[in-house]
């Protein structure tokens, strides 16, 4: 006969698992069947979620509340399909450099990361991404009468391709629109600017720095994605073409008038401090009541009503681009897609795509928008059917009047394929623009000769 | 047989000598293997890349293009002008911090009480990450409207001025706040070397019934020049590859008002994605560094 003797690790295990089932056991139940009926929209896709089970990625996102949400959700995920997501938050000044680097080394640290979109140009040139029509088709992988891809805003599914391919599925996106004081606007009788001259000729009717009020503000600080986000619209607007005669060209009479439009109006109706601010620094001093107007990012509507922060809650309207002398309105295209790296092998590559195919779905989109439960809801979701949707309208119309309007409209009306030059060398491009235009602002050189100076700069980085 | 014994010790010597030498060089090994690894490797991969065209916005030009870089980056005018933004940077900020730091030691050296006090509040700014100080001066002393030191300006009646957006008003910032953060380290180094000159001299001196100001000239600045000198040669070098503060506060703008050379590598590096191009302008910085500091030794030695 033998005595049962506990050893030390058999009464360790024996009592670990005791603790657990009595402390965990319950909850680990409970959570099992709300997972199971969280799941039920998913699984009704007929792929099999669960192919590469065991896999871990890591995704690499900027730290802003529409990747949070989405952070928040990753559990479902990994029940759904078994695999691991590691995010990684960058600053979006770092998160374009971090992800090249990782893409030339071909370390695939980042499975996926939040993309830039006029980055893909470079990415294909190298073929660091995958082309995604693949993806797409396969049957296994996706079932297109569930993910409707078609159902993504078209203007982001382009902006997400190259000659035609597709390298990344947008997540999230904005347009650039006018923020407004509507109060400020309705004590002089004004109405939003339908002409670029009319927002000059507002912000010079608003703009009372005595009474620490400015007339407009636009980006000033210098950047790719700072003040080269706004300037493209502007040069567009007055009628420039990136490329003349098949040869990319910064300057000539149409970009020096839109320069000297831009200058003019930061010089005499924005805050002086505007010349190095960038978007989250305009939308606190219009939250703070100082400033009457912006054109930028339809998503900063979050920021200005922000109930700790906003002084301006309720008074607060918004209005698509005013039109150009081209008669053209021209927004921004933006969005944060996510490609696959190229680098990663086959099997990760599919866990990836199903992360892909899980976060810019409807199901998802929607749980991160207006279903979501915390406080911040997102205002950039990827679906047209979304932005119908009579929840996600309502909650977005508490932004203030006419915003749903106007950024629909934007989205589908003043988007413009050749807003900025979509090239490889965009990196190069657009700092020397940035450089180029802060030059102007602050009187280093004249419109003129900066523009002339970064023609010069820009033309050997266009030859091979 | 005295004979062979003394050759046995002379061999057991030399076998000893030869163990000593290999365990020094084994417990060197490593230190010098993990410098290698991290420092002279790299720079020499460095020297390598510079004489690449690697262009990753176009991958299909790549390859050996020789010297070409360096024959582009003498024609660049940018290089040249953020080569004299350097030196502006450096020679200016070099020349405060050496003056005001040795200023404020022969201050302090005649302060009876609370010295250490203020050696204390004094090292404050030199333990601050460079980043960090640029962050705050960007944002809590320069904004225009919002800033304490726009509130000063327009309080003295001099109105509100565009710190970091006006070309030489950024220069003279990012001047100011290098030396801001960089005096204290001048300070105390003048301060201990102050601390240890010869007090007999300056009795004999004061009985010869010399000033002063001759006291100063004649007596306690030839006796400081080593130091001095010393921290004229480290702040040169830092100032001449000085880069997170200037980076933080304007990133070389307004325009390129304020782009020194290490900054406009970086940009054409990691923005541009020029790595060839960006690799040789780091090696230029690097000849004008090493160029400048040869200078500085040189006139140490000198005398």
């Amino acid at each position: 006969m033998q005595s049962f003797k506990p050893t030390r690790r058999t009464f360790l295990k024996t009592g670990t698992a005791a603790a657990a089932l009595i402390g965990f056991g319950p909850a680990v139940l409970r959570g099992a069947a709300a997972q199971e009926a969280d799941l039920a929209p998913y699984k009704s896709a007929k792929i099999d979620w669960q192919q590469a089970s065991g896999e871990t990625i890591t995704v690499a996102v900027i730290p802003a509340s529409y990747f949070e949400n989405l952070i928040t959700l990753a559990p479902q995920f990994k029940t759904l399909t078994g695999i691991d997501v590691r995010f990684e938050k960058i600053p979006p000044a770092q998160i374009r450099q971090k992800c090249v680097i990782d893409l030339t080394s071909k370390t695939g640290t980042y499975a996926t990361h939040a993309a830039d979109p006029m980055y893909y140009s470079l990415y294909a040139a190298n073929k660091w991404v995958e082309p995604l029509d693949g993806y797409l088709k396969d049957k296994s992988l996706t079932d297109d009468a569930w993910f409707k891809f078609d159902d993504i805003i078209p203007a982001w599914r382009a902006a997400d391709s190259i000659d035609g391919k597709l390298y990344g599925v947008p997540y999230d996106g904005e347009v650039t629109i006018q923020v407004y004081r509507k109060d400020l606007y309705d004590a002089k009788g004004l109405k939003p600017a339908d002409t670029l001259e009319a927002y000059v000729a507002n912000a010079a009717a608003l703009n009372n720095p005595n009474d620490r009020i400015w007339g407009a503000a636009l980006r000033g600080v210098a950047g790719a994605g700072q003040n080269m986000y706004i300037y493209p619209s502007i040069f567009r607007e007055f009628g420039g073409e990136w490329f003349k005669g098949g040869k990319l060209t910064v300057n000539g009479p149409e970009a020096e008038a839109a320069l000297a439009w831009y200058v003019d109006l930061m010089r005499k109706y924005a805050p002086t401090a505007a010349a190095n601010w960038n978007w989250p620094d305009i939308a606190d001093a219009f939250s703070q009541g100082t400033v009457a107007n912006y054109i930028d990012a339809h998503s900063s509507a979050s920021v200005v009503n922000n109930p700790e922060k906003s002084k301006v809650i309720g008074k607060v309207a918004y209005a698509r681009w005013p039109k150009g002398p081209s008669g053209k309105r021209v927004t921004s295209i933006w969005n944060w897609g996510f490609p696959i790296n190229a680098a990663l092998p086959e099997k990760r590559k599919k866990a990836t795509w199903l992360f892909i195919q899980w976060a810019a779905s409807a199901e998802t989109q929607a749980r991160t928008a207006h279903r979501f439960a915390g406080p911040t809801k997102r205002s950039g979701v990827n679906r047209t059917s979304i932005w119908k949707d009579a929840d996600y309208v309502k909650l977005m119309n508490g932004f203030g009047s006419n915003f749903v309007e106007a950024t629909m409209q934007a989205l589908q009306e003043d988007t413009d394929v050749d807003w900025r030059p979509r090239v490889p060398q965009w990196p190069a491009i657009g700092d020397t623009m940035a450089t180029a235009i802060q030059s102007a602002l602050s009187g280093q050189a004249t419109v003129k000769a900066a523009l002339d100076d970064a023609q010069k700069r820009i033309e050997p980085m266009m030859r091979g | 047989m005295t004979q062979a014994a003394t050759t046995t010790a002379r061999d057991f010597g030399r076998v000893l000598a030869q163990r000593e030498r290999r365990f020094a060089a084994a417990l060197l090994a490593p230190a010098f293997l993990a410098l290698m690894a991290t420092t002279t490797f790299p720079l020499f991969f460095l020297i390598w890349t510079s004489a690449f065209r690697m262009d990753l916005a176009m991958p299909f030009t790549n390859g050996f293009v020789g010297f070409e870089n360096y024959s582009v980056l003498l024609a660049d005018e940018r290089f040249w002008t953020s080569l004299v933004v350097s030196l502006v940077y450096t020679v200016s900020t070099v020349v405060l911090q050496v003056v005001i730091g040795l200023a404020l030691a022969l201050l302090v050296m005649d302060m009876k009480r609370g010295q250490g006090l203020f050696r204390l509040i004094a090292i404050l700014p030199v333990v601050l990450s460079p980043a960090v100080v640029g962050m705050i001066w960007r944002t809590f002393m320069l904004a225009p409207e919002f800033g304490i030191v726009d509130f000063l300006a327009i309080n003295a009646g001099l109105g509100s001025k565009n710190w970091l957006g006006d070309p030489l008003l950024a220069m003279i910032s990012v001047i100011v706040i290098h030396t801001w953060q960089w005096t204290p380290f001048a300070f105390m180094v003048l301060l201990a070397s102050l601390a240890s000159l010869p007090e007999d001299i300056y009795e004999a001196a004061r009985l010869d019934r010399a000033t002063a100001w001759q006291r100063f000239r004649r007596i306690t600045l030839p006796l400081l020049r080593p130091a001095i000198v010393m921290v004229i040669i480290m702040r040169t070098m830092v100032a001449l590859t000085a880069f997170a503060a200037i980076f933080t506060v304007t990133g070389g703008g307004p325009g390129t008002a304020t782009e020194i050379l290490n900054l406009y590598a970086y940009r054409k590096s990691f923005t541009e994605l020029s790595i060839g191009y960006g690799s040789a302008l780091a090696v230029a910085l690097l000849i004008v560094t090493i160029l400048i500091s040869a200078i500085l030794f040189a006139m140490r030695r000198a005398k």
